[in-house]
């Protein structure tokens, strides 16, 4: 059944945020699916509501009015302790500044979200080994971020993401801190995991050259989306 | 020197935005000083107490081997030897300037307390006033010969209760009344109980004996004579040493117990005083990492960045020590308490901040202060010029 | 890695801070434990107090004796099983300074009165038969390296024999020990008729009276009935529990408890505000780090309890380490403290309080910055909106 509905369909979906007596209006009534093994990028200037949105999408925010439905199921009137079990299972996050551990080891970070599993010791070793060759930083499981470099430290953050292989993977402007040939790697294995794993991925970000990984761009400008076709 | 001051400055400035952690280190050292100073007060108070308290010019006789006036015992025939010594001054009546004594323990409350606790009543003979420096009638008026009289010392009266001018009050079976308080001026005979020495053998069945006898010397350095006298003396065994001696002797020890608690005790708290000094000086350069960077990227040195911890941590200190001298010297100077002494009842003494122990007390929180700054003022100094573009 | 290794992690991030902060707590369970030890040792007389055991002193004062003839008054009041009489000898060994606390008691009677004082059978058949027979405490006989059969004089300070002599001979027929650690054996004791019959004065008296009752109720009567019967004598009387006598003795060497707990409560407030401050500097720092556990699908129950934890090894950690070293320097002087402060010794009371207290502080410690971290918000905490 759950392959015929879309992974998300957000329903009217608005956020204000209220700072002291003026309150913002960040975007107002969208509506939008996403389909299962899409690679979404979503663009637009700064102040636009790309993360806003993501943060809708990842369910660490919640909207003002309107509905999140995932996978046929009302997320946005979850509990905080429900979302957390929800996170858990079904989401990956891949952040700008990668947000690793740093008391960790590269392995250690990427094991974290396996704590939330019932998974035994030896069963998360072995995911946390695959998802550490899948990005191809396996050589550096017991480094600690601090000395890895950004790129490095991305794929690990990436590994993190999908090893409790979760149904979508939602990516904040995830090659911000990087130079252009680092971000091209981080991307084209963003690319890799949407072609070859059938991952959905949401990826945020304001850069054209990233978006052109994705299958498909939205842009959101003034609260509102405007749907380009892939340009190349 | 200039740029020092400028450094130095920004760090003590910056303080208050660490508010909780120079709190923290500013009371731990108070806290560190405070323990001293308490215990030194105490040391000190009851040090001047028993030092105030003897003479030169006075001499002390008890029976041999006795050590302490309690354990000794005197007849009446020791005294009429003794009267014709020489050595011994006399008064303008040409009668020797003596006082055979005889102190019976008795219970008093104690204020704080509300327990019974050790007091001297001491049996005086007339003279005994002339035997102690600064001997006044504070109230009232002295106890009248062979009557059941008492004249009360200011020290019990400060620390016991029902010993109020124009009281009687039972001790054991008979009933006393007081007439009159005195003070030696803070001395050990401030903790006393005075009466007349006939009265004391009749009520408490003493016979003619006494315990000690008391006798102004011509000099200080009589005693050898008057020694020398009793120990050619067949018919004596008696103990001859001078007041300052025999209080010297029977009381060290508590004021000595006090400084050897007092010191380990705040040398202890000195530790983790410093170990929370550390601690915040640690907070304070990691806090201006790149405070630090950008002042030696636009030409500070290493050295006013090492100095500028150091100082800051210093300045901590001191306000800590400050803090307990102050508080310690409100609350506590001059307080009034009371122990058991070398004669086996209670020594009230008053609590005293001295200039020495307010020294100790800044030196130890400046040693804290130093050591707790030492190390991350050295971190301060290599702090990285890259650490500039840290966010 | 599990949990554990998060928690081990959190509490060493900066490892210098984690062991500044264990030292700061460790000093407070130090003086913690060991002024504890102390008090405790001061207060032995009172805790090793029967409840049904009084004591019978002159009203005016401890210190001042009373007829002998009250031995046996006292012993028809109804409601006692047993009563004794001591003497203070003021004894010392050789020189004054060897000062050796001993008493002129009845033999048979004080050992009834003391069920808790332990003499082996033939040792305790000589201590009632031998005449000139010394029994020495365990811990007194340690001190001067005596043992049974060994010849001894004692001097006192205070009395003296019919021929002048201040010193008195004694064979030492029996060491007694005790049923429990806490109950003093720093003494030694002789017949009082030895002692009486060859004073140079002062004769047929006592110092005071042990005795013990049927039962705890009948303290008050009985206490009051001796009292009644020395009523306007030249000796009156004063009958109290053996725990107030022991408290009011306390007492007189001023409020040491009051001195005591000052020093623990300054110690103690020390490291609140240290450590206090610290831990919700250390959990500010890591604000961003919490986000991401959340983020990840951290409950914040769970978040909650894992700051907790750290606070609670911190707590248990540096207070462990305290409370060891406390132990062991109480162990290694309490044989030199044994003569003034007998049943010195790490008491299992204390340890269990100081288990206690650092529960008790791991938690005023932890909860804030727990209850911070717990209610950290994640898009706050990321700084966007």
């Amino acid at each position: 059944m759950t392959d015929q509905l879309p992974l998300y369909q957000l329903r009217d979906l608005s956020k204000t945020y209220t700072r002291g007596k003026e309150s913002i209006s960040i975007f107002k009534g969208l509506n939008m699916d996403i389909q299962h093994g899409d690679f979404i990028a979503i663009m637009g200037p700064s102040g636009s509501g790309k993360t806003t949105l993501l943060n809708q999408l990842g369910g660490i925010d919640s909207p003002s009015s309107g509905q999140v439905v995932f996978e046929g199921k009302r997320i946005d009137n979850l509990s905080q302790g429900d979302l957390a079990k929800w996170r858990s299972r079904n989401v990956g996050f891949i952040f700008q500044f990668y947000n690793l551990m740093p008391t960790l080891s590269a392995a250690q970070n990427v094991e974290l979200p396996l704590l939330l599993t019932g998974l035994s010791g030896g069963e998360r070793k072995k995911r946390v080994k695959t998802a550490l060759e899948i990005v191809g930083i396996a050589d550096r499981a017991g480094h600690k971020p601090r000395q890895l470099s950004g790129g490095q430290q991305q794929r690990v953050a990436i590994a993190r993401a999908i090893v409790a292989d979760p149904k979508i993977l939602l990516a904040d402007e995830p090659t911000g801190d990087l130079d252009r040939a680092t971000a091209d790697e981080i991307l084209g294995m963003l690319q890799q995991l949407n072609t070859e794993l059938g991952k959905t991925i949401v990826m945020v970000t304001h850069d054209p050259s990233a978006a052109k990984y994705a299958k498909r761009e939205l842009h959101l400008d003034k609260g509102e989306f405007v749907e380009r076709g892939k340009t190349s | 020197m200039k740029q020092l001051f400028a450094v130095i400055g920004m760090n003590v400035r910056s303080i208050p935005q660490r508010a909780g952690m120079s709190i923290a280190t500013i009371t731990s050292v108070a806290f560190m000083v405070a323990v001293l100073l308490g215990f030194l007060a105490m040391a000190n108070g009851f040090e001047k107490t028993i030092n105030g308290s003897g003479s030169d010019d006075v001499a002390v006789f008890l029976r041999g081997g006795s050590q302490a006036e309690l354990n000794s015992v005197l007849a009446r025939d020791d005294a009429r030897l003794i009267e014709v010594a020489p050595g011994i001054a006399t008064d303008e009546n040409g009668d020797p300037i003596m006082s055979a004594e005889l102190y019976v323990i008795v219970d008093g409350i104690k204020r704080a307390s509300q327990t019974e606790a050790n007091l001297p009543l001491r049996g005086v003979q007339q003279q005994a006033v002339n035997l102690r420096q600064n001997f006044s009638i504070t109230a009232g008026r002295m106890f009248e010969p062979g009557s059941a009289e008492l004249v009360v010392g200011e020290g019990v009266i400060r620390e016991f209760e029902g010993f109020e001018l124009g009281q009687t009050i039972r001790l054991g079976s008979n009933t006393w009344t007081v007439v009159g308080t005195f003070s030696t001026g803070g001395s050990v005979f401030d903790s006393e109980i005075w009466t007349d020495l006939g009265v004391v053998q009749n009520l408490y069945q003493r016979g003619s004996s006494v315990q000690s006898i008391r006798a102004r010397l011509t000099s200080p350095e009589a005693i050898e004579e008057v020694r020398a006298y009793v120990e050619g003396e067949d018919r004596l065994n008696l103990d001859v040493t001078s007041e300052r001696e025999y209080f010297a002797d029977s009381a060290g020890g508590i004021a000595t117990l006090l400084k050897w608690v007092g010191w380990p005790l705040s040398i202890v708290m000195a530790i983790g005083a410093f170990a929370g000094a550390w601690n915040t000086m640690y907070s304070s350069v990691d806090s201006r990492t790149r405070e630090i960077a950008t002042l030696r990227t636009i030409g500070f040195s290493g050295f006013t960045a090492f100095m500028g911890t150091l100082i800051e941590s210093l300045v901590l200190a001191l306000l800590g020590g400050a803090l307990a001298i102050l508080v310690i010297y409100i609350l506590f100077n001059g307080n009034s308490a009371s122990t058991l002494g070398g004669g086996f009842t209670q020594i009230v003494f008053s609590f005293q901040v001295t200039m020495g122990s307010v020294i100790s007390g800044l030196i130890l929180a400046l040693a804290v202060g130093f050591l707790g700054g030492i190390i991350p003022g050295v971190r301060a100094a290599r702090v990285s010029l890259l650490a500039v573009h840290q966010n | 890695m599990t949990e554990a290794t998060l928690i081990r992690k959190g509490l060493f991030r900066k490892v210098l801070r984690a062991i500044l902060m264990m030292v700061s707590i460790a000093i407070a369970f130090f003086i913690f434990a060991v002024l504890g030890a102390v008090n405790k040792a001061f207060n032995a007389g009172v805790d090793v107090a029967a409840a049904n055991r009084l004591v019978t002193v002159n009203a005016i004062n401890f210190t001042v004796s009373m007829p002998y003839a009250y031995y046996g008054r006292v012993q028809g009041v109804e409601g006692i099983t047993h009563v004794t009489h001591a003497n203070w000898f003021g004894g010392y060994f050789q020189q004054p300074a060897n000062f050796v606390q001993t008493f002129a008691v009845d033999p048979e009677s004080y050992l009834d009165v003391y069920p808790e004082l332990i003499l082996p059978p033939e040792q305790r058949e000589a201590w009632l038969t031998t005449r000139t027979c010394l029994i020495v405490g365990q811990a007194l006989a340690t001190q001067y390296g005596w043992s049974v059969g060994d010849r001894i004089p004692l001097n006192s300070n205070i009395w003296q024999q019919a021929d002048g002599s201040s010193a008195w001979d004694f064979d030492i027929c029996g060491i007694f020990t005790a049923e429990d650690s806490s109950v003093p054996t720093n003494y030694a004791m002789f017949h009082y008729d030895y002692f009486n019959e060859s004073l140079a004065f002062a004769r047929d008296t006592i110092g005071w009276m042990i005795l013990t009752t049927e039962d705890v109720s009948l303290n008050d009567q009985v206490a009051d009935e001796i009292d009644a019967m020395f009523a306007n004598s030249p000796a009156e009387t004063e009958t109290t529990t053996e725990a107030a006598f022991s408290q009011a003795f306390i007492e007189q060497l001023g409020n040491i408890n009051l001195i005591l707990t000052s020093v623990i409560g300054a110690a103690f407030a020390t490291i609140l505000m240290i450590v206090g401050t610290t831990l919700v500097l250390a959990i500010n720092e890591r604000t961003k780090e919490i986000a991401v556990l959340k983020t990840l699908g951290f409950q914040s129950g769970r978040i909650f309890r894992m700051i907790l934890t750290e606070s609670f090894l911190l707590s248990l950690i540096g207070g462990g380490i305290g409370l060891g070293l406390a132990a062991g320097l109480v162990v290694l002087i309490a044989g030199a403290f044994q003569s003034f402060l007998p049943g010195f010794g790490m008491p299992l009371s204390v340890v269990w309080q100081a288990f206690a207290l650092m529960i008790g502080f791991a938690l005023v410690t932890g909860f804030f910055p727990a209850f911070n971290a717990m209610r950290i918000r994640i898009v706050e905490a990321f700084g966007k909106l």
